[in-house]
């Protein structure tokens, strides 16, 4: 790991200690666990549940087809993302590339949009466990009304705060999850959402489906979708249910076998995913429909967290089952999150272009201290904001995020472009993974970005929420952005030495 | 002669450093500061990739090391190294088996709020699992001159004539007087005649381990007696550069107990540093022979 070629003062700031000798790894991971680990961090429970709903509204049977075209922006973008790591292996990913490729305003912001995307992220996982905690007592106890503890409004926030915090420590505290209960929980998530699918086929076959849908191939046609604005909704909904997926393509050092694992276990891992979002997407259709009254995918009432009113109408008594897999799939996800923004938040707070607080690392536990527990309450504050706000807080955050990662992953790749530009046109390979692929991803995904931030301004936009007849969706959104400007432009007032460029100056790879 | 530190840049690593030095004065040692970090978990991977942020943690381990460095006095020989593994404990016994180490200094905690010494999780797993003797610093522990006197806590385990042995050497190493303490609770019977019994039975391992030829040595014997372990330890006087030997019940039948009951109790109420030792230490080490190695600590 070292920073190849590094045209400018940032080598001094990201200097090499070599003080312990790095053998193999003890804990190397061969092809089976790089996919375990892609699949854990892709959430696959959690990301249908939260995503599924609000997908079909947009986009309605057309749901497989936006599942398979969100892949591809994901995939060129994420081409791009293992160039850049394999260049400048850095914790601060989005805002270190940004910054070297593209200066220190851009780069602020691309960090600014990641801490974002994960912050908002903390939140909706944080709230998806929370309502499948108390549906699970309900079917624990077999008391229905137990379950409907969650929409008390200060029970459900003290509940999600209470997650948060916990999380927060977890992380804190620097305990990992052990490579077993990976295993564990994914092999449970898979399991359970295989079980969900054949449950629900095996209700419309014998006719007991709520709204049995006969399955078309027109769904999966993209261009039947009705307007281009549903299709950048869905597409960058469907961006979030693979992101997390580039961990694959990007862990090198971690494997057995650098050179072929992380392609391998990419696609492999990318191959199950489909399968099993291509798997329920259909079962969820065909047996619910897309209308907007009861259990209709389509119904504004089930938007925030579809199983959690499928999974007892499709799975019987097992759908406690549902509650476990998604319950734990999301507190687990929660955990390893947090490791996201912080570590950025390190970063920036290293390259000083935020306080030197957020750079401190815990002496006892070594993990990033004041980064952590910044994250916790900025993603503790913004869902008693969304939740106050709201009318449907999972259904507009999930939306937001959505946005959000277009946002960052979009100038992540055009990172990925302008820091290669010196090197786009030698050879195939070159042009391919450094230039087309992120230059087609980056512009898709910004193009995404413009048109659901444009979109999401019609106060009808997502669960119908909005304030001074702007949507909420596009308030949150552009709020948190415009919040990152004003961060921007106050850290450059206190410590400018870093917005002039002094300490992570810009550069581009020359040679390879 | 080689200690170990495990140093963490907080108040319970410049309790253990202070500790260290101490140590180290009496005996000419030589430190080796520790700084465990965590290994890469690629299983505990989120959502971005993690490469690099070794490289924060790298930087960030020199500069306590050097913050470290900077606490011990020049007459003691002292370098500074960064090792990872799963657990900070591992770590650290690892990093004594590299640098062949005679013992392990660390803080035993910085959150005893009321106790004197509440042992941390890495002070406790060092506890169940080290195989060099382990000194811990209790809270706010800043005497860094040689010790003054060597105190050995004498019970009626397995274990106890070796672990005299060890302390007798260390005190005629460090030509400290010996002080043998026998910690007695009330509800042992007559108090009077159960504190001759152990004194007497003190006073006879005492003279067996001590060497013919330095017979001289000053050592004494108390027994202290109390309504619990935690009375006697408190009705004991302690000077300022003490340090309490005590031996683990590692060979007990249950292994997992290397700090017995009472030696956890004596713990608490302490307040002076301590030094568990293994049960096992001197069996690698024969302390009656003079040895060619004249590095270990108990070797004469």
């Amino acid at each position: 790991m070292s920073i190849k070629h590094a045209t400018s003062g940032a080598a001094g700031t990201v200097q090499q200690h070599g003080l312990s000798e790095k053998g193999l790894k003890a804990g190397s991971v061969g092809l089976i666990g790089a996919v375990v680990i892609g699949v854990s961090c892709i959430a696959p429970a959690y990301t249908l549940t939260a995503a599924l709903g609000p997908t079909v509204s947009e986009v309605g049977v057309h749901l497989p087809a936006i599942f398979l075209v969100g892949f591809i922006p994901m995939l060129l973008v994420a081409l791009g993302y293992r160039e850049l790591n394999n260049a400048m292996p850095d914790a601060g990913t989005s805002f270190t590339w940004a910054s070297r490729a593209f200066g220190p305003w851009i780069g602020w912001m691309g960090g600014w949009g990641l801490i974002a995307a994960t912050i908002i992220v903390l939140s909706n996982l944080a709230a998806v466990a929370v309502d499948f905690f108390y549906l699970m007592l309900a079917q624990i106890f077999n008391n229905p009304e137990l379950g409907d503890l969650t929409k008390v409004l200060p029970l459900n926030i003290a509940t999600t705060l209470v997650f948060i915090a916990l999380a927060c420590w977890i992380s804190y505290r620097g305990m990992e999850t052990t490579k077993t209960v990976q295993y564990v929980l994914v092999g449970f998530q898979l399991l359970v959402l295989g079980w969900f699918a054949i449950a629900a086929f095996s209700h419309v076959a014998n006719g007991t489906a709520f709204d049995a849908t006969a399955i078309s191939p027109d769904w999966f046609n993209p261009f039947a979708v009705e307007s281009f604005s549903a299709f950048a909704a869905g597409v960058s909904l469907s961006i979030f249910i693979y992101w997390g997926w580039d961990v694959t393509l990007t862990m090198n050092e971690e494997t057995r076998n650098p050179e072929k694992t992380p392609g391998r276990a990419a696609t492999v891992t990318v191959l199950v995913i489909v399968i099993i979002y291509m798997t329920v997407a259909l079962a969820t259709l065909a047996f619910a429909g897309v209308g907007e009254e009861g259990l209709g995918a389509g119904n504004p009432e089930n938007q925030g967290s579809i199983f959690a009113v499928l999974a007892g109408p499709v799975m019987g008594p097992f759908a406690i089952l549902m509650s476990l897999a998604i319950l734990s799939s999301s507190a687990a996800s929660l955990q390893s999150t947090f490791v996201s923004p912080a570590r950025t938040l390190l970063s920036m707070g290293h390259y000083r272009a935020l306080p030197a607080k957020f750079g401190t690392i815990s002496p006892s536990y070594k993990s990033p201290s004041f980064a952590t527990i910044a994250s916790a309450a900025a993603a503790a504050g913004f869902y008693v904001i969304t939740r106050t706000l709201s009318e449907n807080a999972l259904w507009d955050t999930i939306t937001a995020l959505g946005m959000m990662i277009c946002f960052y992953y979009g100038i992540t790749a055009l990172a990925c472009v302008w820091f290669f530009r010196a090197q786009a046109f030698r050879g195939a390979h070159s042009f391919f993974f450094k230039f087309l692929a992120p230059l087609l991803g980056g512009v898709i995904l910004l193009v995404m970005f413009v048109k659901t931030a444009y979109d999401s301004m019609d106060p009808e936009y997502g669960s119908g929420s909005s304030i001074g007849g702007l949507g909420l969706v596009f308030i949150l959104g552009m709020g948190v952005i415009l919040l990152g400007v004003v961060l921007m432009l106050v850290m450059a007032k206190l410590r400018p030495e870093f917005f002039r460029g002094q300490v992570l100056s810009r550069g581009r790879q020359l040679e390879n | 002669m080689r200690y170990v530190v495990g140093y963490s840049a907080n108040a319970r690593g410049r309790d253990a450093v202070n500790l260290a030095v101490s140590l180290a004065r009496g005996r000419g040692a030589a430190l080796d500061l520790v700084v465990a970090i965590p290994e890469a978990a690629p299983f505990n991977a989120a959502h971005a990739p993690a490469a690099g942020y070794d490289n924060y943690l790298h930087q960030q381990a020199q500069e306590w090391l050097d913050e470290g460095l900077r606490l011990i006095p020049a007459d003691v020989p002292a370098s500074a190294h960064i090792r990872s593994g799963e657990s900070d404990a591992q770590t650290l016994i690892d990093a004594c088996d590299e640098f062949g180490a005679d013992m392990l200094v660390i803080g035993a905690t910085s959150n005893g709020l009321f106790k004197r010494f509440t042992v941390g999780s890495v002070a406790g797993a060092l506890l169940h699992a080290a195989t060099v003797p382990v000194a811990l610093a209790p809270h706010g522990y800043h005497r860094r001159e040689a010790l003054t006197r060597v105190s050995c806590g004498l019970g009626d385990r397995p274990g106890a004539e070796e672990l005299l042995d060890y302390a007798v050497s260390m005190a005629t190493n460090r030509h400290v007087p010996l002080r043998v303490v026998s910690l007695l609770t009330l509800d042992e019977g007559d108090s009077a005649e159960a504190a001759e019994t152990a004194r007497a039975y003190a006073a006879r391992h005492l003279a067996a381990a001590l060497p013919a030829a330095g017979a001289a040595h000053p050592s004494d014997v108390v027994v202290a007696q109390g309504r619990s372990v935690e009375e006697a330890v408190d009705r004991l006087d302690w000077e300022d550069g003490e340090i309490l030997l005590i031996g683990s019940s590692r060979l007990a039948r249950h292994r997992s107990i290397f700090l017995g009951s009472t030696a956890n109790r004596i713990l608490r109420a302490l307040p002076v540093p301590m030094i568990v030792v293994p049960s096992d230490y001197e069996l690698k080490s024969p302390s009656h022979s003079t040895s060619n190695d004249p590095s270990r600590e108990a070797q004469a």
